[in-house]
């Protein structure tokens, strides 16, 4: 046998080409660019959420103007501009003062028809500029502040201001001057709320409608409540609408009458403070809430609600706030929002009704006597005793957010205790949104819990027969067809579970209940038979066939159950109407056993549909990890006689533990962000319950629903944005305990 | 007296799908003796090991003729249960595989399966098949650690402990000691040799010596078919056929 000649080597033969090389750094490149740009992403998206809700959690921003000095009287009102530029002081006098919030300039404007009378008392209501006058002989009239905006060609803008002089009207109660007063504009209907130095009386003020002209404002009626009320009267308030009317008396007792069709009737009497009576009563905005002030600064709030079993509201304490210290309250209602500005002796806070927080606190340059609000919500002042003002600019975007908002308990209007609510829009400008996350973080919980407790048994159960038990043939089926499942668009599965399943399955809960007991049962009994046949029958279906066995009897079962339900409907669930006669009606007969509603889409259509989504997801990848369980191990069990179910219980299952543990984490991922099945397939209410008939608002359907509608910038739309985060540090904390979790039980089963 | 076709392989062949793996074998193997199975890389030794406790039905599409009787009773009785078959045979394999769990639960664990929990039990078990299996000294110190901590030697002898915890009747080991040392190696041939006073022995080598050093009976494979049939000095000594002694000389690859 020859050698073949040798050939000289090729000197190139240890090289690398030029090519692989290039591609190789090339890939190496872009998979590392690949990799940081998804890092970068989600950080980035992490970062935009947290910079869309950093501003909920920031108090108001505060910044003091100059003090503009002011010789002369004691003023009796403050007002301003809805600018916040021109503010008047007004003494009970025939002339009233503008100050430039500018440059301090003073102009005194003189008030037509005022010349001779007396003032006494004065009122005034923010919202329509309206000073309210009391006489000594006992009549009481008003003038309005107006401002017409000018605005120049360069854009630039002056304040003029106008007073209209309103009719004056006797009152025909008592005698004496007058004491105190209040004016509720409701629009057509208004009340003047006066107390003379005896007599108390209720005047009705109706706007009629002339046939040419303006509409003239005309007394239609006179209530006397003297005879309501035994102690001194120190103060009354009366509500922006005028149907609230509060009067406080020396003895410490504060009344409640509501004018209601031409009519004021007592409603109630409370002491907001014991035998001590209120030094202040202010209404807020939306004329719902009354903050009480006494000496000493301690302040709470009343609010109407109604009892429960009753129908007519009546005030109730809701909060109380720290004492704001010694001095003269003042007190100011912001007039957007229900935030409002107090204080007392030279200290200033700005607090917020609904969550009951300080959103901003500061030092007074003097002891303030007089404070209000201009009408944007963006400027306040200050008047001292002396007639000194100064002017606040306010920048307070989100007064209603705050961590009690978002996670805690709150009393809002007219609730009859502290509630989570989410309630984020409502009809009317004075509406108070409800912005508690906590029943949508319930809701998506609740949706998930179901979802996986219909979804996690069937998943797993089937990914370790299909890795374990089924033959392979068989498997090529499954595997495939579980994928085509995964790939259902959500979209079609909500459509489907609200039109179809929740409709169908409405009347037929006792067939369910049946089929979810009778199913795994004869399951099993099957399983029990099975064991007792003879060898040779057993054989037929040997390998992973047995289920061929099975499918008919749960077939059979399934069809007897489904046409035993309206029977057992009959035998348990039967409802007693309220004239005594008997419904056998799940449906009536839940409501009425547990007080908790029955609706029809609810959150077990929610848990088979979405439970549906998420079952390929979990078997898809328990199967995988299943089945990557090195056949030496199985093989190696089996020949010491472990059973079938002996290697996957001791062998199998402990290693691909942290498979299976994943795929579960990622069913719940799956299940926590499902947004288009929980839309389509609930009704999006936000409920705080756990009952599986009611439905549910989730965290992620809620973000859909309501981001179109919410204008950027808002404290809703932020809110949603919260709600973003919650759910993403839900899944993230979820993930990362699990991936610990996960790395143990790894290190626990590893193999080598 | 021991019986001279404990297990009696009995025209025997096999199929991996259309793939014939073996060919009519017929053999007897006497009890307690040690009989080796040689020939080349893929002449299906090892299938006819793992057919031995019906290690093959795992394989989908697997198909058999013949039949193979252990002690008189045939493998594929439909009235025998696989399960309690297989714990009349131990098996140990090519590569070491001990469970993800404690020495202790390891060597258990054949007990553990057939519903068997005496402490008092389990503890003699353990300490009798680590015995045997020359381990228990190493180990008796870390019962309760994991099997992963011991060293690719002692977790085959650990693999050897686990077969022979239940006593079974027979022991089939497939090549054994390939991955491992010569220590090693020497250790579990005279481990063999012992276990031969209470087991059946049929185990499968490519180390000619191996063969000649610790087994009784040699049978020759190749391509399916059964060669030569012996005991292990005649086939190294004197080989009748002409394959067998290419073989064993090392002419053959
Ligand atoms: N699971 C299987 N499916 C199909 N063919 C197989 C399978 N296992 C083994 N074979 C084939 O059967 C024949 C015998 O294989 P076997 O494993 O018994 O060989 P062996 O003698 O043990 O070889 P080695 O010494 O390399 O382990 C080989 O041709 C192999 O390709
Ligand atoms: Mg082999």
């Amino acid at each position: 046998m020859s050698i073949p000649p040798q050939q000289a080597p090729d000197p190139k033969r240890f090289e690398v080409s030029k090519g692989t090389l290039l591609f190789d750094r090339l890939m190496t490149q872009v998979i590392r660019c690949g990799g940081i740009a998804v890092i970068l992403a989600v950080f980035g998206i992490f970062l935009f959420i947290v910079k869309e809700i950093v501003p909920l959690f920031s108090g108001a921003e505060v910044r003091p103007g100059e003090v503009r000095e002011q010789t002369g009287e004691r003023p009796q009102v403050l007002g301003v501009d809805e600018w916040g530029e021109r503010p008047f002081l007004y003494s009970g006098r025939d002339r009233i003062t503008f100050i430039s919030a500018t440059d301090g300039q003073r102009e005194e404007v003189e008030i037509p028809g005022l010349k001779d009378k007396v003032i006494t008392a004065t009122a005034y209501d923010p919202v329509n500029r309206r000073v309210a006058l009391g006489l000594d002989d006992g009549s009481v009239g008003s003038f309005i502040v107006a401002y017409q905006t000018e605005f120049a060609d360069d854009g630039s803008r002056t304040v003029k201001p106008e007073i209209t002089l309103e009719p004056w009207f006797q009152v025909s109660v008592g005698e004496g001057a007058v004491k105190a007063l209040a004016y509720g504009d409701g629009g057509a209907a208004r009340v003047l709320v006066v107390a003379r130095e005896k007599g108390l009386a209720v005047l009705r003020l109706a706007q009629k409608r002339a046939l040419v002209g303006k509409p003239k404002l005309a007394l239609a009626g006179t209530d006397d409540l003297t005879s309501q009320v035994n102690s001194e009267i120190l103060g009354v308030a009366a509500s922006q609408n005028g149907q609230a009317v509060l009067v406080a008396d020396a003895s410490g007792e504060v009344r409640y009458f509501q004018s209601d069709a031409g009519k004021v009737s007592l409603i109630e009497v409370f002491r907001p403070f014991g035998e001590e009576p209120p030094v202040r009563m202010d209404f807020l905005f939306g004329g719902v809430s009354v903050a009480m002030t006494r000496q000493g600064g301690e302040q709470k709030i009343f609010s109407l609600f109604r009892p429960e079993g009753s129908e007519i509201r009546v005030f109730g304490e809701t909060k109380s706030f720290d004492p704001l210290g010694s001095g003269t309250p003042v007190f100011a209602p912001n007039l957007r929002n229900k935030s409002f500005l107090t204080g007392a002796g030279g200290r200033l806070t700005l607090r917020h009704l609904t969550s009951g927080a300080t959103r901003w606190e500061g030092e007074a340059p003097f002891e303030p006597v007089l404070a209000t609000f201009d009408g944007k919500s963006e400027h306040f002042f200050i008047a001292a005793e002396d007639g000194r003002i100064q002017g606040y600019r306010l920048d307070d975007p989100h007064p209603e957010a705050g961590w009690r908002a978002f996670f805690g308990k709150v009393w809002y209007e007219g609730g009859s205790g502290p509630v989570y609510q989410w309630q984020s829009t409502g009809g009317t400008d004075d509406f108070e949104p409800k912005l508690s996350l906590i029943p949508l973080i319930v809701g998506s919980l609740k949706g998930t819990f179901y979802a996986l407790m219909f979804s996690v048994p069937i998943a797993l159960l089937a990914a370790i027969f299909s890795a374990s038990f089924l033959p392979h043939d068989m498997k090529r089926v499954v595997k495939p067809a579980m994928e085509i499942m995964a790939s259902l668009p959500s979209v079609v599965l909500g459509f489907l579970a609200g039109i179809w399943l929740a409709p169908m399955v409405e009347d037929k809960v006792p067939s369910i209940l049946l089929l979810c007991l009778s199913l795994p049962v004869s399951a099993l009994l099957v399983g029990v038979l099975w064991c007792r046949l003879p060898m040779k029958s057993r054989r037929l279906f040997e390998g992973g066939r047995e289920w061929l066995l099975l499918l008919p009897v749960l077939g059979v079962v399934a069809m007897v159950a489904w046409s035993l339900g309206p029977l057992l409907e009959k035998a348990l669930f039967v409802y007693r109407d309220p004239g005594g006669r008997e419904i056998a009606d799940f449906r009536l007969w839940w409501p009425q056993a547990t007080g908790l509603p029955f609706d029809q889409r609810n959150s077990m259509v929610v848990g088979f549909m979405m439970g549906f989504a998420v079952i390929p997801v979990i078997f898809t990848i328990a199967e995988d990890s299943l089945s990557n369980v090195p056949k030496t191990l199985t093989a190696a069990a089996a020949a010491l006689g472990a059973s079938r179910w002996q290697v996957v219980r001791s062998i199998i299952i402990p290693v691909a533990s942290p498979g299976i543990f994943s795929a579960l984490m990622i069913g719940f991922g799956r299940a926590v962000g499902e947004t288009m099945i929980v839309v389509m397939a609930t009704g999006n209410t936000p409920v705080t319950s756990w009952n599986i008939f009611s439905g549910m608002r989730t965290l992620s359907a809620n973000i859909a629903v309501e981001l179109p509608e919410a204008a950027p910038g808002s404290t809703h739309y932020r809110t949603l944005f919260l709600g973003a985060l919650v759910l993403f540090m839900l899944t993230f904390t979820l993930n990362s305990m699990a991936e610990i979790l996960r790395q143990r039980l790894r290190e626990k089963n590893k193999i080598v | 007296m021991p019986r001279e076709d404990f297990i009696a392989v009995d025209h025997f062949s096999f199929f991996y799908g259309a793939k014939q793996a073996l060919f009519d074998i017929h053999m007897d193997i006497p009890e307690r003796q040690v009989t080796a199975l040689i020939g080349p890389s893929g002449c299906g030794k090892s299938t006819l090991l793992r057919n031995m406790n019906r290690m093959n039905d795992l394989i989908d599409g697997v198909r058999h003729a013949g039949d193979i009787r252990l002690n008189g009773s045939s493998l594929y009785d439909p009235k025998i249960e696989v399960i309690s078959l297989r714990k009349r045979v131990g098996m140990v394999f090519q590569k070491y595989n001990p469970f993800a769990k404690t020495i202790y639960e390891n060597v258990v664990f054949s007990l553990r399966v057939a519903g068997r929990n005496g402490r008092r039990e389990l503890d003699e078990v353990v300490e009798r098949s680590l015995r045997s299996a020359a381990l228990w000294e190493e180990v008796k110190d870390r019962l309760h650690e994991s099997a992963f901590g011991l060293s690719g030697g002692q977790q085959q002898r650990l693999c050897i402990a686990r077969a022979i915890a239940n006593q079974p009747e027979i022991l089939l080991m497939d090549e054994p000691c390939a991955a491992l040392d010569p220590t090693a190696t020497l250790k579990i041939e005279s481990l063999i040799r012992d276990l031969k006073e209470q087991f059946t022995i049929v185990i499968v080598t490519h180390n000619m010596e191996q063969a000649t050093r610790c087994s009784d009976r040699t049978a020759f494979l190749y391509m399916g078919r059964l060669i030569e049939y012996g005991s292990t000095r005649q086939i190294f000594e004197t080989p009748r056929q002409e394959e067998t002694e290419a073989y064993i000389s090392g002419r053959f690859s």
